[in-house]
């Protein structure tokens, strides 16, 4: 997710007509990347000291990449809305790398949330600052907006995985009451396939562009 | 006649414009929306094609799909019910996946493009391929062949291609091979068994393999089998990616080479557990390109051409390109620079224009270079914004002296020039450029710049009329290098002094730089030579890690800021790293 965002930070740099946003936004980026290969490096070591493989459950669809769970399109955000986003994520991650770096019993795992909160703090100032900047008078809007923008993010992504829970269900029902007997015809047809070449089908006849089939 | 032509929904997405049977451009979706292998609807791709050639939407005669997408949901469908009852976990998923978007194509073109209906046509996916393949090639007969993951039911096509005095073009498809026997898949199974990501770490696989010893490669021969017919079969006990969303490979795989690589893992062949990889990996590509060896040596003594003409995402294994313009008995073998999905987008551009409206063949200018122009200005705006030292050369000479100055003295150049590639390389358009002599260099800008696994090789760049004496060329290969589509030896009184680009088996994906193709990167090569005595450079996309290659002077300034990059590039405009300001941003920013 780290590098995720840094990849988000580095299209903002090249999308923003201020320079000094450009410098920061880059500089930004550089840390994301710079936390995702201490994350990376600190996880192999781990795993390594483990000696196992262990589960790998990963829950991306309800944090489908990119901040977390704020789902970020660069593109579509004004400078001051994306400050105003980068602000309060940063605010929160700042917060979770705190606790993190109390709760951590392992020195050089504490080490490296040690570094990134030393990141995360300059970057929740900087993007509250250079918000400040360029919306002097409607800074706090940016914020509530930002908030608000959240909270409808978070919805979409629950209204989203429920509908998919549900068209699941619909189609799986589809699939074991109305499929089988069209399945046991397709398995009939499969077994007179022969290994080997085809004929194509005839191409040439006039109009066959103009066909979806 | 002006006809649009769109790939999109799977991956690499991509639009392409031709006019008059020529195409004006063309462009992966990728490379302006920024995320890589972008797969979403080109309509970035799209209007900027249609801007450049200055149309509406209302002045095109067609607009060509580049598969026919109902087509496919039957292959998505039948897939799932053969599988029954095993496929009860994938059907919601293939069936949410395909019936959101993918099967509603020609609504989706009409509302977003205000194209009427009737104006929209379908080739056949592997019809597209074909004609990228032969119609962008200078032959005027040449054998086909085929080859990727899957298009609607083919996954591999044999046939032929001609262009008759009269103008007329014809592609004939003979044969096809159908899902789910494909050497893609085959391919693309093992890519993500050895850890590596499908569609995308198909070049590791064929890096790592140079590491190993084909010791596996009797299991996978029985794995990928030769038919009675002279066509191939895969072993489908050993795979599910027909029968789960899941995984690709079946626990007969895990029993036969052991336990898959997790992509996280770091690659050490030198540990039992490497070197079993390189070994998986070398055997694989083994089978590979002797399979496609005897498919193309059939399709030679059938066809009695000299000339064959590749396509599908499997003409990208450079390895095997060689081997098939070595052994299979064809003079010259043709690779165009996007054989994947994103050149099919061309591809049925052209196939619509010369098949379906008979229109009268032209040449396509054989180059790769239909993508966005770079801005210099851009970049010396952005970097004087930023307090960085730019340099303004008067003249080409002074421009290429210059850099082969720098080069020489071992600093990494972000090159940028003219109009970007279409396809997967950087061919001296989008480049990063380095000195190719020692192995540090390579070292270092895997460490300071790519930030990419250690063996996975940089490519060489040499001009044409000395490509022989630093390169082991077939007949034929100075061809199949102009796009980096072969992988050759290095000579090996070179190899030391070539340490940077020449692969742990002594071989190269040479990129062979014609001065009619690309005139400043061809006298750059020269002015580098003269200075250092070797007229090759380090030639390696102009990208980080996980992102695509840039297109426009803002990302390559973006990419040169976040990297070890020391110079970049845009005509004649350099920009160094010096900071012409010592104000510390932290302070900037905060204050």
């Amino acid at each position: 997710m780290e590098a995720d965002g840094g990849r988000d930070l580095s299209r903002a740099a090249e999308l923003t007509a201020d320079p000094l946003l450009r410098r920061l936004f880059l500089r930004h980026a550089i840390d994301e990347s710079h936390h995702a290969e201490l994350f990376r490096a600190r996880g192999r070591t781990m795993r390594a000291a483990l000696g196992g493989e262990g589960g790998s459950f990963e829950a991306r669809w309800i944090t489908p990449g990119e901040r977390g769970g704020d789902d970020l399109r660069v593109e579509d955000e004004g400078d001051a809305s994306l400050l105003a986003f980068l602000h309060l994520s940063e605010k929160l991650a700042a917060a979770r790398f705190a606790v993190y770096r109390e709760v951590v019993r392992d020195e050089e795992t504490r080490e490296v949330f040690r570094r990134i909160l030393r990141d995360e703090v300059f970057h929740m100032r900087y993007t509250r600052t250079q918000l400040e900047r360029i919306a002097p008078a409607r800074h706090r809007r940016h914020l509530w907006i930002a908030r608000g923008s959240r909270l409808w993010k978070g919805y979409l992504r629950v209204a989203t995985a429920v509908a998919g829970w549900l068209g699941t269900l619909v189609l799986l029902a589809q699939y074991f009451l109305v499929l089988p007997l069209f399945a046991l015809a397709a398995k009939r047809a499969a077994r007179r396939e022969r290994p080997g070449w085809n004929e194509p089908e005839r191409r040439e006849q006039p109009g066959a562009l103009e066909r979806q089939y | 006649m002006r006809i649009l032509g769109i790939s999109a929904h799977y991956h690499d997405s991509a639009a392409a414009l031709v006019v008059d049977g020529v195409p004006v451009c063309a462009i992966q979706e990728e490379r302006l929306s920024r995320r890589k292998n972008d797969a979403a609807f080109p309509l970035a791709a799209v209007e900027w094609c249609l801007a450049e050639a200055g149309l509406e939407p209302d002045a095109l005669h067609a607009v060509v799909f580049y598969e026919k997408p109902m087509r496919k949901l039957e292959r998505i469908l039948v897939t799932q019910l053969r599988a029954f009852p095993r496929s009860w976990r994938s059907f919601p998923q293939a069936m949410k996946n395909t019936l959101g978007e993918k099967a509603w194509v020609k609504g989706i073109i009409a509302s977003r493009l205000g194209v009427p209906p009737r104006k929209i046509l379908f080739t056949e996916h592997h019809q597209s391929h074909a004609a990228a393949a032969f119609l962008t090639s200078p032959a005027r007969e040449a054998a086909i062949l085929t080859a990727d993951g899957v298009g609607e039911w083919a996954t591999l096509t044999v046939g032929r291609g001609s262009r008759a005095p009269d103008g007329g073009c014809a592609i004939e498809l003979l044969r096809e091979l159908r899902f789910p026997h494909s050497l893609g898949m085959f391919y693309s199974t093992f890519t993500a068994f050895l850890g590596f990501e499908v569609n995308e770490g198909e070049y590791k696989v064929m890096g790592l393999a140079s590491y190993g010893k084909p010791r596996f490669q009797e299991q996978v021969r029985a794995i990928l089998r030769p038919t009675a017919d002279g066509a191939l079969e895969l072993d489908l006990s050993y795979f599910d990616f027909h029968t789960s969303g899941r995984r690709a490979w079946s626990s007969r795989l895990v029993e036969a080479f052991g336990p898959p690589r997790s992509p996280d893992e770091p690659i050490d062949v030198a540990t039992p557990e490497g070197s079993r990889w390189a070994d998986v990996a070398a055997s694989v590509q083994r089978v590979l390109e002797d399979r496609l060896v005897e498919l193309t040596r059939a399709l030679r003594r059938e066809t009695g051409l000299r000339d064959l003409c590749l396509g599908g995402g499997v003409a990208l294994n450079g390895c095997a390109n060689a081997r098939i313009l070595r052994e299979s008995g064809f003079d010259r073998v043709f690779v165009p620079p996007a054989p994947g999905d994103a050149g099919c987008a061309l591809g049925a551009a052209l196939y619509a224009d010369r098949i379906h409206f008979r229109c009268p063949d032209r040449p396509v200018p054989d180059h790769p270079y239909w993508g966005c122009p770079v801005d210099p200005d851009e970049l010396e705006r952005l970097a004087r914004e930023d307090g960085l030292e730019v340099e303004r050369a008067s003249a080409d000479r002074e421009l290429l002296e210059r850099v082969a100055e720098e080069l020489a003295n071992g600093r990494i150049v972000g090159w940028m020039d003219g109009r970007c590639e279409l396809g997967p390389r950087a061919l001296g358009n989008r480049s990063i450029l380095a000195s190719p002599v020692s192995a540090e260099m390579r070292d270092r800008l895997n460490r300071e710049v790519k930030y990419r696994e250690e063996f996975r090789p940089f490519a060489p760049a040499v001009p044409a009329e000395v490509a022989d004496r630093y390169f082991d060329l077939p007949p034929g290969g100075a061809r199949l290098c102009r796009f980096m589509s072969g992988v050759f030896p290095v000579r090996p009184e070179w190899r030391s002094r070539l340490g940077a680009v020449t692969h742990v088996d002594g071989t190269a994906r040479v990129q062979v730089v014609d001065a009619e193709v690309s005139p400043r990167f061809h006298a750059l090569l020269r002015a580098f030579g003269a200075r250092s005595g070797i007229p090759v450079l380090l030639n390696t996309s102009f990208n980080l890690s996980g992102e695509p290659i840039v297109a426009r002077a803002v990302e390559g300034y973006s990419t040169f800021r976040r990297s070890g990059i020391d110079l970049v590039v845009a005509g004649r405009c350099i920009v160094g790293k010096a900071r012409a300001s010592g104000v510390r941003l932290e302070e900037e920013a905060v204050s």
